[in-house]
């Protein structure tokens, strides 16, 4: 989990993107980790969101993530 | 029968939880109404209250009023939201575009759904909507309150929101039109902790799953699609409020094929209640209609005279398979043929139910027209049975998430997906056989093909025999 973690992290922070789908991440992961299942990949990713690191952006009909304090703000 | 809960329910006692007395919430007279002006002018929403039907606009004057008399201390946000909100409508009309700017980072710790945010780009214009935020709150199966709810409700987002709100948004939940981003955490609280509800769907999560009101009122109903539809809701919360998916997901829960919460055309993933035995016929009720003593379709369309009913005429002529008739004073059913479409029992629900052995139709792909136009879904499953705690149905739906995450674009839905690899292959995928309740009608859907392992000696064969047997 905690690797999963990490590999999220370092591509979100090595990425010019500002906000992730999913299957960003998911494929982030998977390049260091190809086995992982999408579930585990999910519970590091809401993980992240628990502890304030990752938040989530919604524009209503999908749902990305981004890191806390770049790029996206409160009123975007 | 009196109500008897599964689980304990909490009981509400509105005394307890109100918010405003009864002189604050009939504050305003006709009169006061009746002279009622909106902080802007507003000559197009103004026009829009001449027309036959009941306007949105009238509602949104008797709110703006009741707000604009109520204390200052007495509402946590703008008083003249509703206003705001109409001025801003009107401006929209004036530009032919709209005045919304969608989306953002707000939302309830630790969901991923449930709140969208929504600012104006004209803040200066109409600040008692420069926040106005979105929440969807879970509404119960089949959308039974009890009123001590309702006003709880009422109550709360008159104070911590706009007070304007929809029952309900076409995926079911309710939904609290326009708060700020300081009052998302205090409604969430309240609603979770005092009212017992949670927020909804939204964003690339499971939608907030809905269903008719199923064997609570309705006898045509196949499964307890309340039950269901709890069990999915409260199984899959993590879906609900974690967003994994590659776009929205929805699923309904149809008791019958009459289909009141149109999941058919609707949903996702639809479960339609359906039987595999006959139709259960009365044979002296049927004669009671064919005397004209009891009334077609339950009296449905009895605000006309149309002439004595006709059992030829309006029943078995209309049978889409052409399936039943009336010999000898009995009405005969050829229950391989049927198509479970409801009709007969609909106009003579006192002599036809359907069977006993009943379960869930499924269908998969149904979707609005963003990409691709819109679409119904196409049947997957033709009978499952349909008991809790419904492992067979689990099974199923996470097979067909597990597919979408892998292979489905980012914003595509399941049916786009289903589209992009063909049905065969998605069969194939869910291991399901191709059967003949798929096809529309022969030569019109010929998507099932053999396999060459299916074929005997597979797609060799020796020519010089065929040969023998067949001249050139
Ligand atoms: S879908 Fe069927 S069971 Fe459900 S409310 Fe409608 S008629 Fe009744
Ligand atoms: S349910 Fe529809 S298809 Fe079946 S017998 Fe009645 S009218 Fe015919």
């Amino acid at each position: 989990m905690e690797d999963f973690k990490k590999a999220i992290l370092e591509h979100a922070e090595g990425s010019k993107k500002t906000k992730f789908y999913f299957k960003d991440l998911e494929k982030a992961v998977k390049k260091t980790y190809p086995d992982a299942k999408s579930r585990m990949i999910k519970k590091a990713a809401t993980e992240l969101v628990n502890e304030g690191t990752l938040i989530y952006y919604s524009t209503g009909s999908s749902t990305m993530y981004g890191l806390k304090g770049r790029g996206i703000t409160e009123d975007h | 029968m009196a109500f008897e809960p599964k689980n304990e329910q909490k009981e509400l006692k509105y005394e307890e939880l109100r918010i405003y007395t009864d002189e604050e919430l009939n504050n305003y007279t006709e009169e006061e109404l009746k002279n009622f002006k909106f902080k802007h002018d507003v000559p197009d929403l103004d026009d829009l209250e001449k027309g036959p039907w009941p306007s949105f606009v009238s509602d949104a004057k008797q709110e703006a009023l009741h707000r604009h008399k109520l204390a200052d201390d007495r509402l946590m946000t703008a008083k003249d939201s509703v206003d705001d909100l109409m001025g801003a409508l009107q401006l929209s009309f004036d530009d032919g575009e709209t005045h919304w700017k969608h989306g953002g980072i707000v939302g309830v710790f630790g969901y991923g759904g449930g709140v969208i945010g929504r600012y104006s780009d004209v803040p200066e214009k109409f600040p008692g909507v420069t926040h106005f935020h979105t929440m969807r709150v879970n509404q119960t199966s089949s959308k039974f309150y009890d009123t001590d709810f309702l006003r709880s409700l009422a109550d709360l987002w008159e104070y911590r929101g706009s007070g304007i709100l929809n029952m309900h948004g076409s995926t079911g939940d309710i939904v609290f039109l326009g708060t700020t981003t300081d009052q998302l955490e205090p409604i969430f609280y309240d609603l979770t902790h005092e009212l017992g509800v949670d927020l909804g769907g939204s964003g690339s999560n499971l939608r907030t799953p809905s269903c008719c009101v199923g064997k609570a009122r309705c006898e045509y109903a196949c499964i307890d699609t309340q039950d269901l539809c709890y069990e999915m809701t409260q199984f899959y919360q993590d879906e609900l409020h974690r967003p994994m998916f590659p776009y929205k997901f929805k699923f309904k829960f149809d008791g019958c094929p009459n289909g009141c919460v149109a999941s058919i055309a609707r949903s996702d993933m639809s479960f339609i209640g359906t039987w595999r035995d006959d139709i259960r016929i009365d044979q002296e009720a049927v004669k009671a209609y064919i005397a004209g003593e009891s009334a077609p379709n339950a009296g449905a369309h009895g605000g006309r005279d149309w002439g004595k009913f006709d059992i030829q005429k309006e029943v078995i002529d209309l049978c889409p398979t052409n399936c039943m008739c009336y010999e000898d004073g009995e009405l005969k059913i050829d229950n391989s043929e049927c198509t479970r479409c409801m009709h007969c029992i609909n106009v003579m629900p006192k002599a036809l139910r359907p069977g006993k052995d009943t379960g869930v139709t499924i269908l998969c792909g149904a979707k609005a027209p963003i990409l691709e136009g819109a679409q119904m879904a196409t049947m997957i499953v033709p009978f499952m049975k349909a008991e809790a705690p419904y492992d067979n149905i689990k099974e199923l739906i996470e097979k067909v998430w597990d597919w979408w995450m892998e292979e489905g674009k980012n914003r595509e839905r399941l049916g786009e997906l289903i589209q992009r690899f063909s049905l065969p292959r998605f069969l194939d995928i869910m291991e399901l056989p191709p059967a003949p309740q798929m096809v529309k009608e022969p030569r019109s859907n010929p998507y099932i093909f053999w396999k060459e392992e299916d074929v005997k000696g597979g797609w060799n064969r020796d020519i010089n025999d065929y040969r023998s047997r067949h001249k050139r």
